[in-house]
């Protein structure tokens, strides 16, 4: 009888890991890479910088208001390089293996902290609220079901699944100003330009690629480029306004 | 037929008869003996054979033509099932559980086909044979001393009634029964023996048994497949394949229908006979007659019969176009495409609500809206209000140039408004205008007299037009009118307007009668369906200034003395009597006047010798392309000798296809009670449904999920735009909501598009309230919390889980004067007004789920997730804590409750924070120490993954 049984584990395994490992890769497969290549570049804005505008923190204001802060909507840095551009690889069939853990989005004295979160899809956001104060985080998503959740003081860490990719508007309604993007990738090779335009995308299988470059309000671009095996590919595009 | 054959065969008797005749005088010598009427029989026999088989052949094919459909979907159904089977086979070979249960099952026999097992088993079997005629030998030994026993017993009492002795009979009992005690032992112990080896073989067996009952069940589809494959088709002994008995199959709808005297009938479709697979999933893919009705869950589910629906003629088996009811005097033909929704509305009384009755729906609502009801009366709508503004006050509302040139030609000036044209002449419209300036002058002026001229309308300042302009977009003008050409509002149909697009009602009015009329329209017209915005003074004076602005402006309405002869009046008053302008209007002097067009009550029974073409060839000869045309052209059928007085309404062929549709369901004839779908909720939704679509409620609200026009302006911030109604019955009371229908006050601090104030009379503030309590079927609409029986213990939970410590609910809600921090579009609705406005129960759902009952609602949801440390954790109970706190608010002496001084118990599982905690927590109030979660949270988020 227990060899029976056996014998039945290992038929059911038999059957369902590959449903498993189909299930879970989204078209992607993950595995090693050996040797890969990276790339770096910097995104940069076409045009007169603007100033960002002054945050008027209207309500909370002694721990909203605590430290000055801007409006990040269109944030030009240094040399003209723009914050918070999502660059991602859009063809890629194969690479290293998207992490288990989720991105982690701080409410940070009534700011979302980075405003651009990316999380692979699957996994569980991490939303913090050292605040003190009630937030809630509204999503506004397609892919997605939208939630509204609220996050009282006295829940300061709380999760959220995200299962499918795609771009997501955060909102907090207690804070008209709090505005935020969630991206919930697909596969690993995505980044977010820091304040001086820069990002890097390691591990790059050896491959031609389209790069694609996401900003909130001045829209998309895409560019070509090639990786050699264990080389360093870099690669410089501008936006502008439209 | 027959009777051809009929006079045939006398024909060719009468010819051999005569025949016999001639030969017998021709030949008297012959003998009759010698005669010969084989060849007569041999064809009178070939004859009635002919007759026979044709007989047969008529009977049992020509006449039955669905046998033919029933034997093809044998063969059909056979070979689906066929293939079915073929697919189960495989999945279950596929199947690892299958595949288990088999190997089990072999296993088992394997056991005992061979070997040591098999030799054993064999062994029992003989043993078992041994022991089984062992144990029934001396059970029939133990039997016949038994019957001994009785004989003994007989003689031993004979002899003791007959005063013998009764010794020797005695001993000879007790002999007996000692006997047969030695015997019984005997028989138990054998039969156990025999049990024993019985459970022994069971035993062995019972693997084979359950193995076969697994597999019987992971089979229980290849069963049930096989089975219908049996039901469907047998096999002749040579294996030919026959249809099983085809026979015809139907349906009997007792007391269906009423016949002429008003007795009940029933009505039987025999539809099924060849439409085999309409109730059979799988064959939605095969042509008709073999095909799955396309949404038979619903519409073969819950309902009867196939002609209530599709009519056509049910009984009739003897061709399709007979059963189809495409032959001539049968007066209800199959119905097809778009007519098919027709006989919804004879069951459902409630059009708006029946799924896949899309055109009937949308057919009612334009006959209604369009007009129609004004002129026609149609039975169930006879009471529609009159759909055109009122005329009572008009000479002080409209330029007379303007009214001229609007009844002349309405279209002209507005193409997409209701208003019919005429086809008036000049001279009539300007008849028509002075009829009207005339009757209107004396009420006109009265109303004017106590309402001068107001100041500050000036659109030629940019700075007031511009305000104006704001106010119209954002106050809710929009969710009805169209104001600048390229706007979006409510459509009647796909292109009429349900209000009068204001792009030039500059050349229509002056500012006069505009400022007066937008502050409060029912003064001017007691029943209109345009509510008031409460307007103040100078907003009201700023939307003039900008509406004065759209079209040429006269500076005063133009004087038109040519408009005051009394030949004109007079003709105009003809004119306004003879095509029923009062049947939409309200017109002083015409209150006594009726509708004007003929009845429509039965319209759709009408045969098409009914229906006057006129001198027309080119329009089809079918009662749709009747109505189609008297609709798009409805003077086409005029002659030089009949004339014809309906308008024409301009509307496009989509429209007036709707409205055929909704016609074709005005039949005579009415189906059994039992038939109706009717429930007691089903009039108050009618009446409110009809209410809505008079005031338009829909234009701003999305109301049983229809609706919510104007939303199309609130896109990219929709918790801006105007609630949704969906459940409103259950949310709010009713009480509450009468109040609120008749006097709004603003709920919504962030909204700032208003609530209009209709000045709904009683009935009509009743009728919208018993409209929502109808859609939530609410027996009870009625709740009530009783302030003395809520407990302070829960109070006091409900104050403090509100606080800012914890949800921070005032941080967004008003609380009567206490208002939010920051600027009112952050504001939530006043929790004060929810002890009066809200469902006790509802509110406890809400807090519980809220983006579940308003999508995309602003208020976040806060469970699951509540606090451990208050009431135990019990989340049902922290929601239920909050509604009584709620109730308790702008009440000083219920507020008290809530404090702990007065529940000097606190009972178990109470609240256990602090006092200080129950006052509004300052902000700046230092954090609590990071918990260890956190703390690694923090250490860890340098940066996400990149």
């Amino acid at each position: 009888m227990r060899r029976q049984s056996l014998k039945r584990l290992a038929q059911i395994v038999a059957v369902s890991l590959p449903a498993l490992l189909v299930s879970t890769s989204w078209g992607y497969e993950a595995g090693a890479v050996a040797n890969g290549g990276k790339i770096t570049g910097t995104v940069k804005f076409a045009g007169e910088a603007p100033a960002m505008p002054k945050i008027e923190t209207t309500k909370d204001t002694a721990v909203c208001g605590k430290t000055e802060k801007f409006d990040e909507t269109l944030a030009v840095g240094e040399g003209n390089g723009l914050k918070n551009v999502v660059v991602s690889i859009t063809n890629i069939e194969k690479g290293k293996a998207q992490a288990d853990e989720g991105g982690t989005l701080d409410q940070k004295e009534c700011i979302y902290t980075p405003r651009v979160v990316l999380s692979p899809a699957g996994s569980e956001l991490n939303i913090l609220n050292n605040d003190g104060i009630l937030h809630n985080i509204h999503t506004y998503s397609e892919a997605n079901p939208s939630i509204n959740k609220a996050q009282p003081k006295f829940r300061k860490k709380m999760k959220q699944k995200f299962e499918k990719p795609e771009i997501v508007r955060l909102e907090c309604d207690s804070h008209s100003w709090m505005k935020g993007w969630l991206v919930v990738t697909d596969h690993p090779y995505y980044a977010v330009t820091d304040g001086s335009g820069a990002f890097e995308l390691g591990d790059v299988p050896a491959g031609s690629y389209t790069l694609k470059f996401w900003h909130e309000t001045l829209g998309e671009a895409t560019q070509d480029l090639t990786v050699e095996a264990g080389g360093d590919a870099s690669v410089s595009v501008e936006m502008a306004q439209k | 037929m027959g009777q051809a054959l009929l006079s045939f065969i006398s024909a060719a008797y009468w010819k051999s008869g005569r025949q016999l005749e001639l030969r017998r005088m021709a030949r008297r010598e012959i003998q009759d003996d010698k005669k010969s009427y084989s060849g007569l029989f041999l064809f009178a026999v070939g004859l009635l054979l002919l007759g026979t088989v044709w007989t047969v052949w008529d009977d049992s094919i020509s006449r039955r033509p669905w046998k033919k459909y029933q034997a093809a979907f044998a063969r059909i159904s056979y070979d689906k099932l066929t293939a079915d089977l073929q697919k189960e086979d495989e999945r279950l070979a596929n199947d690892p559980a299958y595949q288990e249960a088999t190997a089990q099952l072999a296993e088992a026999e394997a056991q005992i086909s061979g070997g040591e097992g098999a030799e054993r088993l064999a062994k029992l079997e003989s043993d078992l044979a041994v022991a089984e005629v062992t144990a029934s030998d001396a059970e029939n030994a133990l039997r016949l001393v038994r019957s001994e026993i009785e004989v003994a017993w007989y003689e031993y009492d004979h002899a003791i009634i007959t005063e013998q002795p009764t010794k020797e009979a005695k001993e000879h009992l007790d002999g007996l029964e000692a006997e047969a005690a030695v015997l019984n032992t005997d028989f138990q112990a054998k039969t156990a023996q025999r049990d024993q080896i019985q459970n022994e073989i069971d035993e062995i067996n019972l693997a084979i048994a359950e193995s076969k009952n697994k597999l019987r069940t992971l089979a229980s589809d290849r069963e049930r497949l096989k089975q219908r494959l049996d039901d469907t088709v047998m096999f002749a002994s040579n294996g030919f394949m026959i249809p099983y008995f085809p026979s015809i199959e139907q349906v009997v709808l007792q007391e269906f229908d009423r016949s002429n005297f008003d007795t009940s009938l029933q009505r039987v479709d025999r539809c099924i006979s060849c439409h085999v697979g309409i109730d059979r999933s799988g064959f939605e893919d095969q042509p008709n007659p073999y095909k799955t009705h396309p949404y038979r869950k619903i519409l073969l589910g819950n309902h009867v019969g196939c002609t209530p629906c599709h009519d056509g003629q049910g009984v009739a088996t003897n061709s399709v176009a007979q059963a189809h009811g495409n032959v001539k005097f049968w007066e209800h033909p199959l119905l097809e495409s778009d007519k098919l929704q027709a006989n919804c509305i004879k069951c459902h009384a409630n059009a708006q609500d029946v799924q896949f009755a899309e055109n009937i729906a949308q057919g009612e609502k334009l006959f209604m809206q369009v007009g129609c009801t004004g002129c026609h009366l149609v039975e169930g709508y006879g009471e529609a209000r009159k759909i055109a503004p009122y005329l009572r006050r008009v000479a002080a509302k409209a330029d007379p140039s303007w009214l001229v040139q609007w009844v002349t030609n309405p279209h002209e000036f507005r193409p997409q408004t209701r208003m019919p044209q005429f086809l008036f002449n000049e001279d009539q419209g300007k008849a028509i205008a002075a009829y009207l300036l005339k009757v209107s002058k004396e009420e006109g002026n009265e109303w004017l007299a106590s309402r001068p001229q107001p100041d500050g309308i000036d659109p030629s300042n940019p700075e007031q037009v511009e305000k104006g302009k704001a106010l119209v977009d954002s106050v809710g003008c929009r969710g009805c009118h169209i104001v600048e050409q390229g706007q979006t509002a409510t459509l009647i149909g796909s292109e009429k307007t349900y209000a009068p697009i204001l792009a030039r009602i500059a050349e229509k009015t002056n500012p006069r009668w505009l400022y007066y009329w937008i502050k409060n329209p029912r003064e001017y017209s007691p029943h209109t369906a345009m509510p008031s915005l409460r307007l103040t003074d100078d907003e009201a004076k700023s939307i003039v200034s900008y509406l004065m602005t759209l079209g040429e402006k006269p500076a005063q309405f133009t004087a038109r003395p040519d408009l005051e002869d009394a030949d004109l009046i007079n003709q105009g008053e003809g004119l306004v009597r003879k095509y029923g302008c009062h049947g939409c209007h309200e017109i002083p002097g015409m209150e006594k006047e009726g509708r004007i067009g003929v009845e429509l009550s039965a319209f759709g029974s009408k045969m098409l010798e009914e229906l006057f073409f006129g001198n027309r060839t080119d329009v089809p000869h079918s009662w749709d392309g009747w109505t189609d045309y008297k609709i798009k052209e409805p003077r086409g059928y005029a002659t030089e000798r009949i004339e014809q007085i309906m308008p024409w309404f301009n509307l496009p062929d989509e429209d007036i296809k709707l409205i055929r549709v909704f016609l074709s369901s005005r039949t005579e004839g009415e189906f059994g009670e039992s038939y109706q779908a009717h429930n007691k909720w089903t009039h108050n939704l009618v009446e409110g449904q009809r209410m809505v679509q008079y005031y338009n409620c829909t234009g701003c609200h999305i109301i049983e999920n229809k609706g919510g026009d104007i939303r199309a302006l609130y896109q990219e911030s929709p918790t801006l735009a105007p609630p949704i109604l969906n459940g409103q019955g259950e949310k709010v009371q009713p009480a509450w909501f009468y109040e609120f229908l008749k006097g709004p006050i603003p709920i919504r601090p962030w909204l700032e598009i208003r609530m209009p104030t209709f000045h709904f009379d009683d009935t009509d503030a009743r009728t919208a309230v018993d409209y929502f309590i109808a859609q939530a079927q609410l027996e009870n609409p009625y709740s009530y919390v009783n302030p003395a029986e809520l407990s302070p213990d829960m109070l006091h939970a409900g104050e403090v889980l509100m606080s800012n410590d914890y949800f921070a609910c005032f941080s967004c809600h008003q609380q009567g004067d206490q208002k939010p921090e920051g600027p009112p579009e952050g504001w939530a609705p006043d929790l004060e007004l929810a002890k009066d406005r809200l469902n006790p129960e509802w509110v406890v759902k809400w807090i519980e789920e809220p983006q579940k009952m308003m999508p995309g609602t602003r208020m976040p949801s806060f469970y699951p997730g509540g606090p451990d440390d208050i009431l135990d954790a019990n989340e049902p109970l922290q929601m239920e804590a909050m509604r009584d706190y709620i109730w308790t608010l702008g009440q000083p002496q219920m507020a008290k409750l809530a404090q702990p001084e007065a529940s000097p118990e606190s009972a178990s599982g109470g609240v256990e924070t602090p006092v200080e905690s129950l006052q509004p927590a300052p902000t700046e109030a230092p954090l609590e120490a990071q918990s260890e979660e956190t703390a690694a949270v923090e250490s860890g988020k340098a940066k996400p993954s990149a």
